[in-house]
């Protein structure tokens, strides 16, 4: 046999699927992994959504607050302590004037909007 | 509520329907291109647990990468690809991959087909079991997983040569192997 027909006979006898008895269930078991792994994929968008939106809210609150605080040090000339109360103070008015409020809301919207992104998912998935 | 019907079409319109999201087209998928995977892990030398293993690894990683996948070659090829390069890998971790120019007793590790409809594959199956294992590997990446010599010697890291010696002795063998049934029969056909 000339030896370009030998291999291509050996290419069709290596492309020829062998029959496995167990194929169906070697089917399942891939289903099951593949369901699994979707699952897995969408808690873990639906954790980084709620990490997401805690580091936001955080992000927000402290941004407001060190401009807050480096806006103090420039226009006053008060001692440390009295900056530092007075920079609480400022932090708790944050927290107490409306657009800041607003801020915070926002913030918690988003993280309980996260929440419920992830709780739906998991409620679908299990 | 019916029962849903097996996804059709081709494999490439498959892949499209897995790469945006869709598991019972990539079922599919698995459904058509098991047993081949299976084989090739097989026929590469692995065992029937491991080979497995490896199958469920290379189809997960083929749902990752789908989106990759466009239609160039078959997706038969590209996922055997896949599934050579987790075998290697793993051959690799388990510092098993040894290339000798001793032929090594190879684990009897292919399933025999109850139907017996297929003779020429358990031939091939039988024959493999007479190559080296660096010999099988060689002739089932280049022959099983289409791979060309340069692609077998950069993922094998050894040199060009050592691939193309390994599957010349492997063709040799496997020629005179599979050759003895036909010539058996070709003398009982003269005698």
């Amino acid at each position: 046999m000339a030896e370009p027909d030998f291999e291509a006979q050996l290419s069709r006898m290596f492309a020829e699927p062998p029959s496995f008895p167990d194929a169906a269930l070697f089917n399942a078991e891939m289903a099951a992994k593949l369901d699994r792994g979707w699952a897995m994929r969408r808690m873990f968008i639906g954790a980084a959504g709620v990490a997401a939106g805690l580091i936001a809210a955080f992000q927000i609150l402290s941004t407001r607050f060190s401009s807050e605080v480096s806006q103090l040090s420039k226009s006053s000339s008060h001692s440390f302590e009295t900056e530092i109360s007075a920079g609480v103070a400022k932090f708790n008015a944050v927290l107490t004037t409306p657009s800041s409020a607003e801020a915070v809301w926002l913030a918690a919207g988003l993280a309980v909007v996260a929440i419920a992104f992830f709780v739906t998912r998991v409620v679908e998935d299990f | 509520m019916g029962m849903e019907r097996p996804p059709t079409g081709h494999d490439v319109e498959l892949a499209a329907s897995a790469a945006a999201g869709d598991r019972q087209a990539y079922g599919e998928l698995v459904r058509r291109h098991g047993s081949t995977v299976r084989g090739l892990l097989r026929r590469l030398g692995a065992d029937s647990a491991s080979a497995d293993d490896l199958a469920q690894d290379a189809f997960m990683t083929g749902f990752e990468q789908v989106a990759d996948y466009r239609g160039e070659g078959t997706f038969g090829a590209w996922i055997k690809k896949i599934a050579a390069r987790l075998y290697l890998k793993k051959v690799r971790r388990d510092a098993r991959l040894i290339f000798s120019d001793n032929a090594e007793p190879v684990e009897e590790v292919m399933v025999r087909d109850a139907s017996g409809d297929a003779a020429s594959r358990i031939d091939l199956d039988e024959a493999l079991k007479a190559l080296s294992r660096g010999e099988r590997l060689c002739v089932s990446l280049c022959y099983g997983a289409d791979w060309s010599h340069a692609e077998a010697a950069e993922a094998l890291n050894i040199p060009i040569g050592t691939v193309k010696s390994h599957v010349k002795r492997g063709l040799d063998k496997l020629r005179a192997k599979l050759a003895r049934p036909e010539e058996g029969a070709r003398r009982e056909a003269h005698g």
